[in-house]
């Protein structure tokens, strides 16, 4: 096997274990009660309140209690794995895993991090609009598809920000230094 | 990579793996619950958890439950419906239906399937070590039941998204895919002399 395709695997499997060690102790923080309470909660209610005024505004008639959207007819409760803080934990793990410069870091994670709780605004506001108008598709649509389409989302934004640091990167590598100098 | 032709690969790939998903789930819970159930009896004794799915849950029962007991149901899409990213992010791929690429997206599928069944055996013991009451504290010391819980609540919380992407990062992605698509070569015509 030659030098390259051993170099660019190890960079590969080393971008994993920073990926998977980042996740976890991501995970821990999120899921320590201190930081869940002082945190995550109220930033869940935040989505709620935003999401029922938006609801409001399309004539709804949503009301929010805590972390709750609920209507005469319709409820529901917005939990860990539906606030976009999974994606985002993902999202922040890569980019944070992946060879950048910090300056470039810190963009993609605060670009991504809005982006990502844009979509997932849509995401609850669009649940709770099939739950209220369609309940029949409501389990397949919060389940499957748009949890699927959050975290995708998620993904693509990662690949398209590593994407744009790959030239760095490759200045930085023993072969793009080659390649620089023979340039 | 991330072109309009990738987009759309991507968006073609997302819905026949959910056409797919949605035919064949079904099926699936039933190969996992066997092999979860199977893994779940090894370190038992004597063996006496059963699965076995109904109407996407997978219904956790043992045999030493009182008869008239209710069994809980674990919703089975939970764990399993991140095949759809799997399918997803392979799609990304310039020649998506190459041999290669799809052996290996099979093996990471494959991969996939083990993950699940980890994931359904650390829930049934999350079930065991925190929902049954006296019996889960006679069973379950402090450790344990920390371990079985919080397991399955970091799959539930970033491993079953991290999984897919980790797989295929893993089995699917070329180094080049980081790079902008290079258009496509155009022969040199000889010019006759």
């Amino acid at each position: 096997m030659s030098e390259a395709p051993v170099s660019a695997r190890r960079r590969s499997v080393g971008f994993l274990l920073r990926f998977v060690a980042l996740l976890l102790v991501f995970y821990l923080i999120v899921a320590s009660h201190p930081v869940n309470d002082a945190v995550i909660v109220p930033f869940t209610a935040a989505i709620a309140s935003v999401s029922g005024r938006i609801l409001n505004s399309l004539g709804e008639r949503a009301e929010v209690v805590g972390t709750e959207i609920r209507s005469s007819s319709f409820g529901v409760n917005i939990e860990n794995g539906c606030n976009g803080v999974e994606t985002a934990l993902l999202f922040g793990a890569a980019v944070l895993a992946f060879p950048a410069s910090w300056k470039r870091r810190l963009l993609g994670l605060l670009a991504g991090f809005v982006a990502i709780q844009v979509l997932n605004l849509l995401r609850v506001i669009t649940l709770f609009w099939i739950g209220l108008h369609r309940p029949a598709l409501f389990n397949s649509s919060h389940t499957v598809i748009w949890q699927s389409v959050v975290v995708l989302f998620g993904v693509l934004l990662f690949l398209l920000w590593a994407s744009r640091q790959n030239p760095l990167s490759a200045e930085r590598s023993p072969a793009g230094r080659e390649r620089s100098r023979k340039g | 990579m991330l072109n309009a032709r990738a987009a759309l690969r991507a968006f073609v790939g997302f819905f026949l793996a959910l056409a797919f998903w949605f035919g064949f789930s079904r099926a699936y819970e039933r190969g996992l619950a066997g092999a979860a159930q199977a893994l779940t009896n090894l370190f038992e004794s004597p063996d006496v958890t059963r699965l076995a799915p109904s109407n996407g849950e997978i219904l956790l029962d043992r045999r030493d439950f009182p008869p008239g007991s209710a069994r809980p149901g674990l919703p089975g899409p939970d764990i399993h419906f991140n095949f759809v990213l799997l399918v997803t992010l392979f799609a990304l791929d310039r020649k998506p239906l190459r041999g290669a690429h799809v052996a290996r997206f099979l093996a990471a599928a494959g991969m996939l399937f083990l993950v699940h069944v980890l994931a359904l055996v650390f829930q049934v013991h999350s079930v065991y070590a925190t929902s049954l009451g006296p019996w889960s504290a006679a069973n379950y010391g402090p450790v344990a039941r920390n371990f079985w819980a919080a397991g399955f609540h970091f799959y539930q919380i970033a491993g079953r998204f991290a999984a897919p992407f980790a797989l295929w990062w893993l089995f699917g992605r070329r180094e080049e895919e980081l790079a902008p698509e290079k258009p496509a070569r155009t022969k040199k015509r000889k010019r006759r002399a």
